[in-house]
């Protein structure tokens, strides 16, 4: 998915050999940096480990390419994954989205005096799913505080969050970077996750001097991942949020759509000259509701900030949370920020802590999926290009129908086709999931089966395919039903050729006399006569045979 | 609305140890937790100094009330005696002391994840002020703070 809007949006690529001059200069050069930035700020200890192995990436901009033999910009990422549970995070009010407004509210979640918040256990499993799944070390007592604000999603006039013991910390998260943006592996560290409630939903209404509150998301259970900040680029920083977004709907903690606001990110972004090692002003951009969006705002936040820098003007990039306008594609300013927030947190007490016990996290660690990262080395040692790997392994039902399809003895290579050209295509011009075919993974696995065997040919494949996917039924029936058994007879073959010739005299002349693009019509004939079923190898084999024939 | 300006109060001093000289505690403090492992504390030897009053106006603003500067110059006292509370138990020394981050309470605290309608929904959205169509209307709001 990410990988196709991409494509879409950065049209211009570089020719190879200047990326291949580039990557090598600004490899070294990044070394450099880390050793210098290691001693003196935070970064994450995977980053040092892991050498740079791949340069930053392709922007289609040559702009951008310039302005990054000069500076690196440094950014970092706050994903808040709203759960799919049931129920509200310290309330039994229904969490569904799309309810009418207003109406999944209690005590509780409207704060009122003397409603007490008990938190949900799935919370608490999500929260573990998804730490163990970033390889967090989980606390095994954590506790909640309040975070005071005041607006008018916030009944309470407080958020339930986590503070200075959030359930998980230390983790990191491995990715593949595309391979039209450079490809390469990548890792990320994750300092935090933290679960907390989500507030209400603010609608502003165009017209009218007011604005409108929702407040059945008020409550609704989040878990906010916070990641060092070690992403260079906005292809790392789009990679990094798809990623959480695999994640999260492999483990099936939320169904990570961004449309819904069920995943959202917020990105803060610094640059720096290359070789300094304190970090630049830090701005943070919010209203990025898809990948390629968060991709686009930040090289624009990159070239808008390292303009300032050339300009002199460096103090002119100060500390405030920006929007990304996508009809003007550029991020504009939303607020300034004076100082840091004070939030006054302090200890939640009305909940008590929330204590793990070791059992408990070794039952959740064995009944974790397998996860994306798991799943793309699996399918590359089964000797899948990366493409192959990177398009199977994104969605997980995807994964799971294709793992299916192997595991009835299907050809790898073949079954990753079929899903890739043909099956992807339906879907798409159908607006379906894999989950809503007709066609099981065994009958695909029949019909590959059906084609390596010589049973049908491939072309009959692709027409019964078609059916499969829309009504549904077996490839045996359908061979037997339709007849489509492919001839392989080569006798029963040559009588068609030799009756396709002699119907064709004008043809076989212009032929022999040297027009042998004809040898396409004879093969159109034959096929029509056949109904398709003969075996094309053979046909041509033997064709070609009487056509040259000197009788 | 008064526990939260105090809350806020609190929160908002900055974390440091203080001696004081109040005679409310005995020279040699004991603490007992539940493991029965008991820790024997002494008062430290700093000078007496009190954690500093924190600007009352700006205070009520973060927790949204408004004062006139007759109540300020009213709560300061009260503030300060809050404060001066907090000091001194600030005073004492945890250092060797795991931290208990929550007060311990009995185990099974978690709820199942089973949605339940709340009945008397109808009662609360009569409480709400103001209502477009099913929404709550609030003033325009378009920036946090």
């Amino acid at each position: 998915m990410s990988t196709t809007l991409f494509r879409t949006i950065q049209p211009n690529h570089f020719t190879l050999l200047t990326n291949a001059l580039l990557r090598t200069r600004r490899t070294s050069r990044h070394i450099s940096v880390r050793c210098q930035t290691s001693t003196t700020t935070q970064q994450s200890s995977s980053q040092q480990q892991q050498p740079r192995t791949s340069a930053p990436k392709n922007h289609g901009s040559n702009k951008l390419d310039e302005i990054l033999k000069d500076y690196e910009a440094v950014i970092g990422i706050e994903t808040h994954v709203q759960l799919s549970t049931s129920t509200k995070a310290f309330c039994s009010c229904p969490n569904s989205y799309g309810s009418h407004p207003n109406t999944s509210i209690c005590p509780v979640c409207m704060g009122l005096p003397g409603a007490l918040p008990v938190l949900s256990s799935k919370v608490v499993d999500f929260g573990v799913r998804l730490g163990l799944a970033l390889n967090c070390s989980l606390s095994l007592k954590s506790k909640f505080d309040r975070k005071q604000y005041f607006y008018p999603d916030l009944p309470k006039g407080y958020q339930i969050s986590q503070f200075d013991v959030p359930i998980a910390s230390g983790g990191y998260v491995d990715v593949d970077i595309p391979l039209e943006f450079g490809g390469g592996h990548r890792r990320f560290g994750i300092t935090r996750v933290h679960m907390e409630e989500d507030a209400g939903k603010l609608l502003h209404s165009d017209a009218g001097d007011y604005s409108q509150v929702d407040l059945n998301r008020a409550g609704v259970p989040l878990l906010e991942i916070v990641s060092e900040p070690d992403i260079r680029s906005g292809v790392e920083a789009a990679e990094y949020g798809s990623e959480m977004q695999r994640i999260v709907r492999y483990l099936g903690v939320s169904n990570g759509n961004m449309q819904e606001g069920s995943l959202r990110c917020d990105v803060n972004i610094s640059i720096r000259p290359i070789g300094q090692a304190e970090f630049g002003t830090k701005v943070e951009i919010k209203n990025l509701n898809a990948f390629s969006a968060m991709s686009r705002a930040i090289d624009y936040e990159i070239t808008r900030q390292a303009l300032l820098y050339n300009q002199g003007q460096a103090d002119q990039i100060v500390t405030e949370t920006r929007l990304w306008d996508e009809g003007a594609q550029k991020t504009v300013t939303m607020r300034k920020k004076e100082g840091l927030a004070d939030y006054r947190y302090f200890p939640e007490p009305d909940l008590p802590e929330v204590i793990l016990t070791q059992e408990y996290v070794d039952s959740i660690r064995a009944s974790l999926p397998e996860l994306p990262e798991a799943k793309r080395r699996r399918y590359e040692a089964m000797g899948l290009g990366i493409q192959d790997v990177l398009f199977l392994a994104n969605d997980v039902s995807v994964a799971e129908y294709f793992d299916e399809v192997i595991g009835k003895g299907a050809d790898v290579k073949s079954a990753a086709n079929w899903l890739m050209s043909d099956i992807a295509a339906y879907l798409k011009n159908e607006e379906l999931s894999i989950s809503d075919v007709k066609l099981t993974p065994q009958e695909l696995a029949e019909l590959i089966a059906a084609i390596k065997d010589e049973t049908i040919s491939g072309k009959i494949g692709k027409q019964i395919l078609f059916e499969l996917l829309a009504k549904g039924g077996t490839v045996q029936g359908m061979i037997k039903e339709k007849d489509l058994v492919q001839i392989t007879d080569p006798v029963e073959i040559e009588k068609m050729i030799m009756k396709v010739i002699s119907e064709s005299p004008k043809q076989l002349e212009q032929y022999r006399s040297g027009k042998t693009k004809l040898q396409g019509f004879f093969t159109g004939q034959v096929m029509k006569m056949s109904k398709g079923k003969a075996n094309p190898a053979l046909l041509n084999k033997i064709l070609l045979e009487k056509l040259n024939a000197k009788d | 609305m008064a526990t939260r300006a105090l809350l806020a109060a609190v929160s908002a001093c900055p974390r440091r140890r203080i001696g004081i000289k109040s005679s409310t505690f005995s020279s040699s403090l004991q603490f007992q937790r539940q493991e029965s492992r008991i820790i024997a504390r002494s008062f430290s030897s700093y000078t007496n100094s009190s954690l500093s009053l924190p600007d009352i106006s700006r205070l009520a603003e973060t927790a949204r009330i408004s004062l006139t500067p007759a109540e300020i110059e009213e709560c300061e006292p009260k503030i300060r005696q809050v404060i001066d509370w907090f000091g001194q138990l600030q005073q004492v020394d945890v250092n060797c002391v795991e931290p208990a981050i929550r007060a311990e309470m009995e185990g099974g605290n978690l709820r199942e994840d089973a949605p339940q309608t709340f009945e008397n929904r109808d009662s609360i959205r009569a409480s709400i002020p103001s209502f477009d169509e099913t929404y709550l209307k609030v003033p325009k709001v378009l920036n946090k703070e």
